[in-house]
């Protein structure tokens, strides 16, 4: 397990025999309490299809009864079920192919670092590029891993940070807008493959914007994180 | 038996005296928005209440008029069939006692119909003596869309699905006939306390 | 602004129902005529699930979710396209 932020966390599973997933994809997982009670939510993957051990990165929810055991409580040994991987339409192999434009609010990034990681794991040159908004640095999962692929020409992540920057930061201060957008790249003409994760509000924002800046709806896959659940 | 989750437990919820829970709910603080579909914004220059059917004459209130009638404040418990429920709360609206007045009927169901086209279905011994409103006012506050403004039918002894958001009208029938949720596996009458939740409870 | 996710949100649900991952599979909505994934399509949440076509909000499917059991109930025609 590995702490990511403040209030997230990863969790590599020993899933016994996992018959392999594509990025992009979730799990179902369900807890039981000792009294019978059960409480089931997804998770999006968060390892690529070629890593080892399937990882799962959890985001603490105000008031989750499921989230707060898998960052506060969780001890390697306990155990919980698991049901997947689920989703076929929320996903991208390198076969697939780019320009690959990725949009993530939050801890909307962690299936979308499946994609990344796969990416990389195959040696893939697809240009990729990352658009990440979160409200403070401190927020932001895989930072480190993020910082990485500065040295991979093949990909671009841009961070727009909402609420608070750091003295001297370089990124974007803002909410994403359409100048972002069309900065970040790659332009509707390149016919980029895209892929919007995060709060359900985040992501209508983000599709509408994407829209009306000339991109194919149907070239935009998104999945919204609900209210509800946590 | 699935394997227990260790330090996994349910999270703590306000106890309330046992006797006003139905079985298998828990209660809830805040007020749970759920909905089939999406929330209708109708104003209340647009806004009618009609009530036809198995009538002899149709029926019909603009906002004004049914502003314009004896109306009610009072305090309910009301109960989802996905297992919240919520007590004390506050809504002022007219009794459906009130509306049935205006016509004459030989049925004995009715079908609540909305903006947005959900339909239930009830009995009128459900709906009548005192046990539904139509209402407008939840916590001393216009009622917003998302809970079923500008006005929604509620009737707290039956399932929270009964009382239907965005209400328009209520047709009188001579035979029952199952609404959106009746018809796709809830129950037809929807008695917590009997834990009508399915078909087949 | 209303609360729906994507028809991928059920689809845990659809593969107990189905045995396979019913996301991909493609519906042409009768009220519209468009056709869309099943994961693109919108999944409102009120005493079941409702699935909707996210053109013109035509219902596609309800699902009520007992404990221990399931009914799903499928509106309109359905057209599946599913591989060979």
């Amino acid at each position: 397990m590995r702490e990511e932020t403040a209030l997230t966390r990863t969790l590599a599973l020993d899933t016994g025999e996992w018959r392999g997933h594509l990025a992009g994809q979730h799990v179902d997982v369900r807890l039981t309490a000792e009294d019978g009670y059960q409480a089931q939510r997804s998770y999006s993957i968060a390892s690529a299809p070629e890593s080892p051990h399937l990882e799962l990165t959890v985001e603490r929810v105000e008031e989750g009864e499921v989230s707060e055991w898998f960052t506060e409580e969780a001890h390697p040994g306990d155990q919980f079920e698991l049901r997947g991987p689920i989703g076929g339409h929320f996903t991208w192999r390198v076969e697939d192919g780019g320009p690959l434009l990725l949009v993530a609010g939050g801890a909307g990034l962690v299936p979308l670092m499946a994609m990344l990681r796969h990416r990389t794991a195959r040696h893939s040159e697809v240009d990729a590029r990352l658009l990440l908004s979160a409200r403070r640095l401190h927020e932001v999962i895989y930072r480190d891993e993020l910082g990485a692929f500065a040295t991979d020409p093949g990909v671009e992540v841009a961070i727009a940070l909402t609420r608070e920057q750091p003295s001297g930061w370089q990124g974007f201060d803002r909410r994403i807008d359409p100048a972002m957008l069309v900065e970040v790249g790659p332009p509707a003409a390149a016919a980029p493959r895209i892929f919007v994760c995060g709060p359900t509000g985040f992501v209508e924002r983000a599709a509408d914007l994407l829209v009306a800046l000339g991109h194919d709806p149907r070239a935009i896959r998104a999945e919204r994180f609900g209210p509800s659940g946590g | 038996m699935p394997p227990v989750t260790r330090g996994f437990r349910r999270r703590r919820r306000r106890t309330v005296d046992p006797a006003r829970i139905p079985p298998g709910q828990y209660a809830v603080e805040d007020f749970p928005v759920l909905s089939a579909g999406p929330t209708p914004h109708t104003s209340v220059e647009d806004w009618s209440l009609t009530i036809d059917g198995a009538v002899d004459a149709a029926a019909t209130w603009t906002w004004d008029e049914l502003l314009a009638l004896p109306d009610e404040t009072f305090t309910v418990d009301i109960h989802c069939v996905t297992k919240w429920s919520k007590f004390d709360t506050a809504w002022t609206g007219v009794s459906v006692d009130t509306l049935l007045e205006a016509v004459d009927t030989g049925g004995d169901y009715l079908t609540a119909w909305c903006d947005g086209g959900y339909t239930t279905n009830l009995a009128l011994e459900d709906v009548t003596d005192g046990r539904a409103w139509v209402v407008h006012t939840f916590g001393g506050e216009p009622l917003e869309a998302e809970h079923g403004g500008p006005v929604r039918l509620l009737v707290p002894h039956l399932y929270l699905w009964k009382s239907a958001k965005w209400l328009r009208g209520l047709t009188l029938t001579l035979d029952d006939e199952p609404g959106f949720w009746e018809a796709a596996g809830y129950h037809n009458r929807g008695d917590p306390w009997r834990e009508q939740r399915y078909w087949d409870d | 602004m209303d609360d729906w996710l994507d028809g991928n949100a059920i689809a845990g649900v659809l593969v107990e129902i189905f045995g396979r991952d019913m996301t991909t599979v493609v519906r042409g909505c009768p009220s519209c005529g468009a056709r869309h994934e099943v994961g693109a399509h919108r999944l409102y949440r009120g005493a079941g699930l409702v699935l909707r076509c996210p053109s013109c909000d035509d219902v596609a499917l309800r699902l009520a979710l007992a404990d221990d059991r399931r009914l799903v109930t499928f509106q309109g025609t359905w057209s599946v396209e599913l591989p060979a």
